[in-house]
């Protein structure tokens, strides 16, 4: 059975009292209603001690009612869904809610850990830095587990988040940042003038500070005139106002970032919405609107459960029915704070005191105060009686000395408002200090950015309203619409008068970041130990720097160490705003990017037939591919593997290549345009020819290979890497477009277009045969090798043939539309049947590449010149191309350079590996004797042992030689002799009879 | 950030890639090794305006010429590169 | 000697499932169409070539191509701008192939076949906008985008290119999308999880709309 509203006034507030919500808090069952936050239930409910402190494990209470709360943090939610630090001021009640305190145990009420605060001394600032500097290694085993056991907040949930998040874009003319009465006046005078407008609003209902602190606007009060505002901008199609909605982060360009806690208010989103979604908001204008935030006053006891800021006890009386406290004293320093005296007797609350700092308490004041029956007291409050139970005692120290004691539930602080200014310094925008407020205004925003109203440190309702509604029109017109915005709302200015105070000194615990758990003493000490500048001093202490980004702190920081350093506080300076104004999840920023939609996957026309082959697939970049096609009663990956090599080697396979880049190059001068790109020459080759191709980068080191052919006079067709593919489409256009311009030719990426299948093996050619059109030649002078043309397919299909060879048997490679390939695969299984024919995946394929000592990605490594592949024969002498000159340097040409050769182990059982280091025989390893290292290694079936490709240094004159591998890696050491690369079928007759 | 690609307007910076500084020409054939040395690898630092390449390769894969100011991120100017669009070459 | 058929088979054959996917007892938000088997050729104008091709485009198709990111549709086949000096021609029933249109284009152009080299789908629906703008960074608003206004860009960092069609009968709009053929399953999922929450209406066609 839930509790009763103990604090819940009879009437009033924006909650729905016939939705009662039944939730959980540490386990202990509560009601609140619909429209309250978790906080505002909590408090309707008499509880105080949400918490307990970061390094302390102090009490704690809520302090405020928005998204600059540093003590009411929680777990909310159970299971994989718990969140930790999530903050109880913004958390809104659902049915069934669930919520834990944190950083505590055995319980909130019983915490062991509170004996910290009897070890304050040794916790002060820098303790990390000043205790466990030695021994080094007890760091990781003693002092940081112990640590964080002590400290932190809540626990992750450590198990996958099983709710989605998305990203979005919105394109708008005028942002507009918070829907207090700025925002929705630039709201209306933006919407009017025919701008597309977003407003974000981060609470759950439009209206900001409205809806704590009405007022009258047009002479109708503030509640009436919302309504009415909020009916007009729903009624214009261009504006849109997203509630659940923090503006977060302002990046280059006029773009922005938003969250959406889409469905963060239901106990799980419904199915197949997410949690929360990731704005990304593209404006030419921005109005600032996002308000003020209340700041606290330094003193001792000040995180006491039941200190409050003055505004936030307005916010829970007026808006959510629910009394913080029976008996509240107030302290303040400015007008604005006496508002909450206003609030709370109007709500039949009763004023123990108020404490006002400043030397003049208005006659209308002192009269409401003798109608309330309480005393003003001038002073500043220096103590606070009390604990987890709250607030029992406030010590007044009284102007001229002398000292007084409130007894009081309840102490609502103001120590003034600091305006809003994240987003208009997030681009290293410094605000400048307003000494009439005795804040930091905007200074330095983006470009197209404008603070109105609080936010710009204008805090009266009517400055707010017109200000607001100015900068509406005037970023609806710099965005180009002039529509009539008409009359900007209208209401009175309230007093502020505020005398600065931030620190009134006293004995015991006096906080400034709450979260961190950050002394005003903790600031004396920085400045005393040489830590004055504001960075240092964030850094040393750690002020600012928990997930409230010291919102209600960071200003009274700098303020005291002004204060201590005897500078003024514009002088000692702000540090640097950074996004986002609000923690985002991680999940958000992920999005749809995670698991199997980590990233886009590309498939090869003929997937869908290689799983039903129940081909295993890698991984190669994007893509997907068939690795190889395991048969029942294989038992491992290198049984399978064996197989097909040997099928192609004895008779025939097909494997799908079309994962290599494919590039059409077109135009008069192709010939000219590749003889650049390339170290050889393509200008001289046959229309109907393949050749091998080479390119270098600039720096003369090789960057891709391929073959390209010549299907015209005006076209060839180039081939990729598979890896490279992207990034050589981007090399050759930067060739054509910036280097070449003079060039006429034209690229088009057809790796797309065409299904592209490998076909090898002696058989091959009977295999073809059997899917060609008879009337086309294949024989060695019809069809020769590096031949390539358009042939016609038995069916009429036009198809185009290579006759190249990657595995070194008899081969081709054939082209049909992508559209066919997965008719082309099962085409070739049906002809192919009588002749044995194996499919075989990329891992046979690279065994057949290292048997015939082909070079790929591993030996294709950035830092290997053509002849160090011993391809070096094919740079050309005659013409210029990319990376010929830097090709010649003295260290790329050296003699002692590491070149590709083969590699066999002496005992013919033992496997290699790749990475394995070679060592001169018989020397112990080391750096000074490191000859180069294995690239490529596969067990090879036509060898019956293990071969590989190593890159060593003056290999090719080493042949024979017997070295040394070394694989400290895997503990391994064994003796390799230096051989030909090429091992299987060296003279190359094979892929040429 | 955003670039006003000047055949397909104003893009987010994931459509493009950057390249590098624009300044450096490719040295004519038979250029010296040290002209291409220093094409290759000698760069400014430049606190302040400089051009740069970027290509719009999620968009029309044009090669454009960007100036933009390394403190403030602010674009002035976008060109396209003089092979892209060159079908208007002598018209 | 085998029989061997030669039938094309589609990129989202497999993953393209005809009905209802996503929120159920709600109108569809979304219908995706995707349309098969069409003919689309890339032409790039030559250098110095741009005032010859548009003179040949014009003599065949009696428009010129578009010179700006635009599609512009004649009676039998759509010319959707590309990139700088390019366009592709889409159509349908082999009116345009390489083999028609090298004869015509050839001298100031160089042509590509990419008809199987992309996947064509259509968006359309009340939620088409909210949901291209899950992937899609370019402003689709109708004043932003309007009828025949397209694009060369990006959707989870998968080219595509994006042109707005005629609007559907019930005046809502209709987005037609290329993409690379080997990426379009993946961004066919993609689509689905972003317009799941909307209820998609899932078909596919024959005919270009």
């Amino acid at each position: 059975m839930a509790s009763a509203q103990t604090n819940r006034l009879d009437d009033g507030g924006l909650i729905d009292r016939s939705a009662p919500l039944n939730f959980r808090f540490d386990g202990k069952a509560f009601s609140g209603f619909q429209g309250d936050t978790l906080a505002s239930a909590l408090i309707a409910n008499g509880v105080k001690l949400v918490g307990r402190s970061f390094k302390y494990h102090r009490p704690r209470g809520i302090l405020t009612s928005g998204s600059e709360e540093p003590n009411a943090l929680v777990e909310l939610r159970t299971g994989a869904r718990r969140e930790p630090n999530t903050k109880a001021t913004t958390a809104e009640l659902y049915e069934g809610l669930e919520a834990a305190s944190q950083n505590r145990w055995p319980s909130l009420r019983h915490d062991v850990m509170s004996v910290n605060q009897l070890f304050a001394p040794i916790f002060v600032a820098g303790f990390y830095y000043k205790t466990f500097m030695w021994p080094a290694k007890f760091w990781e085993a003693i002092y940081e587990p112990a640590i964080r056991r002590a400290a932190g907040l809540g626990r992750a949930a450590g198990v996958a988040d099983p709710d989605h998040y998305d990203k979005a874009w919105a394109h708008c003319d005028v942002l507009i940042a918070g829907s207090g009465p700025a925002g929705l006046a630039a709201a209306l005078a933006a919407g009017r003038s025919g701008a597309r407008v977003i407003l974000c609003e981060e609470d759950f209902v439009p209206g900001g500070r409205l809806l704590s602190d009405g007022g009258t606007i047009d002479g109708v009060p503030a509640a009436e005139w919302l309504s009415r505002t909020l009916a007009e901008l729903a009624d214009m199609p261009d504006v849109g106002i997203m509630t659940r909605t923090t503006l977060f982060g302002v990046y280059d360009g006029g773009t922005y970032g938003a969250i959406e806690r889409v469905n963060d208010h239901l106990p799980s989103p419904p199915e197949h919405q997410v949690r929360q979604r990731l704005w990304r908001i593209v404006a030419k204008r921005c109005v600032v609107a996002a308000g003020a935030i209340e700041r606290p006053i330094v003193f001792a006891g000040n995180d006491t459960p039941g200190v409050m800021m003055a505004s936030a006890v307005r916010t829970y009386v007026a808006r959510y029915a629910a009394a913080p406290a029976k008996r509240i004293a107030l302290f303040t320093n400015n007008e604005d704070g006496w508002r909450t005296v206003e609030t709370a007797l109007s709500a039949g609350l009763q004023i123990a005191a108020v404490v006002d700092a400043r030397p003049d308490v208005s006659p209308a004041h002192r009269s409401l105060a003798s109608k309330g029956g309480f005393p003003v007291l001038h002073g500043s409050v220096s103590g606070v009686d009390g604990g987890k139970d709250g607030v029992r005692k406030i010590a007044v120290s009284l102007t001229g000395g002398a000292r007084a004691e409130v007894e009081a539930d309840g102490l609502a602080v103001s120590g003034g408002w600091n305006p809003a200014v994240g987003l208009t310094s997030f681009h290293r925008g410094r605000p400048t200090w307003n000494d009439d407020i005795s804040a930091f205004v905007p200074d330095g925003a983006p470009p197209g950015m404008t603070a109105a109203g609080a936010a710009n440190g204008d805090f009266g309702l009517g400055a707010c309203l017109s200000q607001g509604f100015a900068a509406g029109a005037t970023a609806a017109r710099d965005a180009g619409h002039n529509g009539k915005a008409g009359i900007a709302p209208v209401a009175d200015d309230e007093a502020f008068s505020l005398t600065p105070l931030w620190h009134v000194a006293g004995k015991g615990k006096a906080f400034v970041d709450y979260q961190h758990d950050v002394t005003a003493s903790d600031i004396e000490l920085a400045q005393r130990e040489g830590f004055e500048s504001v960075e240092h001093l964030k850094r040393y202490t750690t002020l600012g720097m928990a997930t409230d980004q010291g919102k209600t702190s960071n200003v009274a920081g700098l303020a005291i160490m002004a204060a201590v350093s005897g500078r003024s506080i514009p002088e000692t300076g702000t540090t640097i705003y950074r996004p986002p104004y609000v923690p985002v999840a991680i999940g958000a920023f992920a999005g749809h990017h995670r698991d199997e939609t980590f990233h886009a996957t590309r498939l090869t026309p003929s997937h869908h037939w290689a799983v039903e082959q129940g081909a295993v697939f890698v991984d190669t970049g994007l893509w997907k591919r068939a690795q190889w096609y395991p048969r029942a009663g294989e038992k491992d990956w290198l049984e399978s593997v064996t197989r097909e090599v040997k099928a192609v080697r004895s008779g025939v396979g097909f494997c799908d290549v079309s994962t290599l880049g494919k590039i059409d190059v077109h135009g008069p001068d192709a010939g000219a345009f590749l003889d650049r790109v390339y170290i050889n020459t393509f200008s001289n080759l046959a229309v109907g020819k393949a050749r091998y191709g080479l390119m270098l980068r600039e720096d003369g080191i090789v960057y891709d290979d391929g073959t390209t052919s010549r299907l015209a006079e005006d076209h060839y067709f180039l081939t990729t890497t598979t890896a490279k593919a992207g990034l050589v489409m981007q090399h050759l256009e930067f060739c054509r477009q910036v280097l070449f311009p003079e060039l006429d030719v034209q690229l088009t990426s057809v790796s797309d277009q065409w299904a592209q299948f490998s076909i090898a093996g002696p058989k091959t050619r009977d295999l073809l045969k059997e899917i060609v059109d008879p009337a086309e030649d294949l024989s060695n002078e019809g069809f020769p090798f590096m031949g390539a043309r358009e042939v016609t397919l038995r069916g009429g299909l036009e198809a185009r043939l290579f006759r190249i060879s990657f595995s070194g048997e008899m081969a081709f490679e054939i082209s049909v539309p992508a559209r066919f390939g997965d008719a082309m695969a099962r085409n070739l299984m049906l002809a192919g049947a009588p002749f044995g024919v194996t499919p075989y995946g990329t891992e046979a394929l690279g065994v057949m590449r290292v048997e015939k000592g082909h070079i790929a990605g591993p030996e294709l490594s950035g830092t290997t010149t053509a002849a160090d592949l011993g391809l070096g024969k094919m740079m050309s002498t005659k013409k210029d191309y990319i990376g010929r000159v830097l090709a010649g340097r003295e260290a790329l040409t050296a003699p002692d350079r590491q070149v590709v050769v083969g590699i066999k182990p002496t005992d013919k059982a033992r496997r290699l590996r790749s990475g394995a280091h070679i060592i001169p025989k018989g020397q112990t390893p080391g750096p000074g004797n490191d000859q180069g290292y294995v690239t490529s290694v596969c067990f090879s079936p036509t060898l019956d042992q293990w071969i590989g490709l190593a890159l060593v240094e003056r290999g090719r004159e080493r042949i024979g030689e017997i070295v040394h591998a070394h694989d400290p890696l895997r503990g391994e050491d064994y003796d390799v002799e230096l051989c030909n690369p090429v091992f299987y079928d060296p003279d190359g007759g094979r892929q040429r009879g | 950030m955003r670039i006003v690609c000047p055949f397909c307007g104003e893009r987010e910076l994931g459509e493009f890639t950057y390249l590098g500084d624009a300044k450096p020409m490719r040295p004519v054939a038979g250029a010296s090794e040290d002209e291409v040395f220093d094409y290759v690898y000698l760069r400014d630092n430049v606190a302040g305006e400089t051009s740069e390449y970027w290509y719009h390769g999620g968009g029309c894969r044009a090669w454009l010429k960007v100036t933009r100011n390394t403190l403030t991120h602010e674009i002035s100017s976008v060109e396209a590169a003089a092979g892209a669009g060159a079908a208007k070459v002598g018209a | 000697m085998a029989e061997f058929s030669w039938a094309p088979r589609s990129s989202l054959e497999k993953a393209l499932v005809a009905g209802a996917h996503g929120a159920r007892g709600i109108e569809a938000g979304v219908s995706l169409t995707e349309i098969r088997n069409f003919d689309l050729i890339q032409v790039m104008a030559r250098r110095g070539k741009g005032a010859e091709l548009a003179k040949a485009t014009k003599a065949r198709f009696g428009v010129v191509p578009p010179d700006a990111p635009k599609a512009v549709q004649t009676p039998d086949a759509t010319l959707i701008w590309s990139g700088p000096d390019q366009f592709f021609v889409l159509s349908k029933g082999g009116k345009h192939t390489m083999l028609t249109l090298a004869p015509a284009l050839s001298g100031p152009a160089s042509l590509s076949d990419q008809s199987h080299a992309r996947v064509l789908i259509s968006i359309s629906g009340a939620k088409a906008r909210t949901t291209l703008a899950k992937l899609s960074s370019i402003d689709l608003y109708a004043g932003a985008f309007p009828i025949g206004a397209a694009a060369a860009t990006s959707m989870d960092h998968t080219s595509v290119t994006l042109w707005r069609g005629g609007d559907r009968p019930d005046e809502l709009a209709v987005f037609n999308l290329l993409v690379f053929a080997t990426f379009a399953e993946s961004l066919w999922h993609t689509m689905l999880d972003a317009a799941a929450e909307f209820s998609v209406d899932i078909s596919h066609s024959e005919e270009l709309a």
